[in-house]
């Protein structure tokens, strides 16, 4: 197990270069320089010399590629690491650490309401296949499927926020309360808006895993030697059948950094993906690279995390 | 009496299949070509067919509609805002007295556009390099596979939003098409390389290369129509995707920009009046999920009619 970690370490560094090398080229061929900001009458030539000089714009690309790439990952030790951020200044490492909890605060409940929900239904409606339930809930998950999920959420802002004023319209607390209640309150509705579309996904993959291990022959013969119904359901059945629901989890967490940039501008949550959506509008060059290497690697993690826990719960894979 | 010809390659249609008379029970299944069978299977698939027709009626809209009434839609009238539908105006006026009817059916024809547009660069670029790869195999497949391993591994929304955002200019759809394009055609290439790989070896193959046939036409004429049908409903797929992808982009000011109309830039207008009049954020919601809808059954139905395991069930 270790040895296998460790030989996908090293086959993720090449790809980890790479995303690195089309991020820094796509921030590189952008029209315009990030000094041109201060391009104006007011700021002397001599000033944006300088500045050039000291963000290190005057060196050839692929100089300022390792140059940037190589502090990219001391970040450990180094609060300079990313750089400084254009817009106030500040290290860009500071300004992301500060977002990462808030980010996974939201994400990880919107995860944790999708797998309590959604597992149960996909096994209700594998087991009573074709019956008014199913039908249900495959409605349910086409549907919720098909709403863009800033849609939904502006959806539920005017009906629960405005209309009926049950929950805030935005952001993660009321001015001057930090309570854990006000906390909650403020997550119900850009979880929920996660969360539907999640569990519609889930729901499915979950439904059809379970099917496939309802047929199976091992199933029959816990029935044929007399096991109670619902410890086949459980003991045999989905064990099973949540194999699969471990490689949509190692697909899910990365695709949360991408559905948080929607769902948290549309509530004002101030996570990194707000953060990241900010950076691009401001173009603010070294978050927005470093939220595109957050980006890769998370995925080449989530799909790492995968890989390791399918070895774990099933036993017939060895590495 | 006659006996039907079992030709596998024939693609007459059910129409030139001759009235036989029968002598066993085996020849009273009836021959028919692949194609014939897809069909079959399709218009078995009640979602499906609803879907198509749901996206004929779209689709028509979108062209008839902006046709007929050319820049209506872009038309303000401060006497007119905010009306109530009525027959002049079917979905009533916004804020600014636009004709909320004529900006859907722009906008439709936009998101349509771009939808299309986007999955065209897909499949090109999915199909192309996916080909090559699983055609040469080895050095030429590795390279292929890696570059495929790295965008899969780049947070994508994000990356379209950046290229959008420092390359599009404002308001620039071509740019909106092209990143969608160039960040989504990692599932066709894995396909089509799949397929390629599987038929690198196949005896018909191997006879049209013994044949004296060149590479190209063995990829082209040979390996392609089979690695097709996955594509196919990747693409019908693909198209909710892209719809998607822009009303995000144009939601979040990156993507399509007013006086032109998109679905999502006609939500991110009325979300300035969201308090006052929601039901202007409704009407592209609807479309939008109408749209992903009808296209995700077409490719749930095309995936069920295009395997050739799956049976007809007999009426």
């Amino acid at each position: 197990m270790a040895t296998y970690v460790v030989r996908r370490l090293i086959q993720a560094i090449p790809i980890l270069i790479g995303i690195s090398v089309i991020a820094f080229v796509i921030v590189n061929l952008a029209p315009g320089s990030p000094v041109d900001r201060f391009r104006s009458g007011r700021v002397s030539p001599a000033v944006i010399e300088n500045l050039i000089r000291l963000y290190g714009l005057d060196k050839p690309l692929p100089e300022q590629f390792i140059k940037w790439f190589t502090a990219f990952w001391t970040f450990p030790f180094n609060v300079a690491a990313w750089g400084y951020s254009f817009v106030d200044g500040r290290p860009v490492t500071e300004k992301i650490y500060e977002r990462i909890p808030l980010t996974l605060e939201l994400m990880g409940t919107a995860l944790l309401v999708t797998m309590v929900v959604a597992i149960p239904l996909g096994i209700l409606s594998a087991v009573k296949q074709y019956s008014w339930a199913d039908k249900v809930v495959t409605m349910f998950s086409t549907i919720g499927y098909a709403m863009p999920s800033f849609w939904l959420g502006l959806m539920l802002l005017y009906v629960f926020a405005f209309n009926l004023k049950l929950f805030p319209l935005y952001g993660r607390h009321t001015p001057g309360n930090d309570s854990f209640g006000d906390l909650v309150w403020h997550l119900v509705l850009p979880v929920t808006s996660l969360a539907i579309q999640q569990i519609a996904g889930w729901s499915r993959y979950m439904r059809s895993s379970m099917l496939e291990v309802l047929h199976q022959d091992y199933m029959r013969t816990a029935k044929a030697k007399g096991l109670a119904s619902g410890r086949i359901l459980f003991r045999h059945g989905l064990r099973n059948g949540l194999i699969p629901i471990i490689t949509l989890l190692g697909l899910t967490i990365p695709s949360l950094l991408g559905g948080a940039a929607i769902t948290e501008s549309v509530f004002s949550w101030p996570g990194l993906g707000y953060l990241g959506v900010q950076s691009v509008t401001t173009r603010d060059y070294p978050v927005v690279l470093a939220v595109v290497m957050i980006g890769g690697l998370m995925v080449i993690l989530g799909n790492l995390l995968a890989d390791v826990l399918y070895g774990v719960v099933d036993p017939r894979i060895k590495y | 009496m006659e006996r039907v010809e079992r030709t596998a390659t024939t693609t007459a249609p059910a129409a030139t299949t001759r009235p036989v008379e029968y002598e066993d029970e085996v020849d009273l299944i009836p021959v028919r070509t692949y194609w014939q069978l897809v069909r079959i299977r399709f218009l078995q698939h009640r979602l499906a067919v609803m879907a198509v027709v749901l996206m004929a009626i779209l689709v028509a809209l979108a062209i008839i509609v902006p046709t007929l009434s050319g820049n209506a839609y872009t038309k303000t009238s401060l006497t007119k805002v905010n009306l109530p539908p009525s027959l002049e105006y079917p979905l009533g006026t916004s804020d600014i007295g636009q004709n909320v009817f004529l900006r859907l059916m722009k906008a439709l024809q936009t998101s349509l556009f771009i939808g299309f547009t986007s999955v065209a660069i897909i499949a090109l670029v999915g199909v192309s390099l996916g080909a090559v790869a699983g055609f040469f195999g080895g050095g030429t497949d590795n390279v292929v596979m890696r570059f495929v391993d790295i965008i899969l591994s780049l947070p994508t929304f994000f990356l379209i939003i950046m290229i959008v955002a420092f390359f599009g200019g404002v308001g620039n759809a071509t740019t909106v098409i092209v990143a969608i394009g160039i960040t989504g055609w990692t599932v066709a290439c894995r396909l089509v390389r799949a397929e390629f790989l599987r038929l690198r070896d196949a005896d018909y193959v191997q006879a049209a290369r013994a044949l004296g046939a060149g590479n190209q036409r063995i990829a082209v004429r040979h390996m392609l129509p089979a690695a097709l049908p996955p594509i196919v409903v990747a693409c019908a797929l693909g198209i909710a995707d892209s719809v998607v992808t822009e009303a995000a982009l144009s939601y979040l000011g990156f993507g399509i920009q007013p006086p032109a109309a998109s679905l999502g830039n006609m939500m991110t207008n009325a979300l300035d009046y969201f308090f006052r009049a929601p039901y202007l954020i409704l009407y592209p919601g609807i479309t939008l999920i109408l749209i992903v809808l009808s296209a995700s059954f077409i490719g749930d139905g095309l995936r069920d009619a295009l395997d050739p395991r799956q049976r007809i069930e007999s009426k």
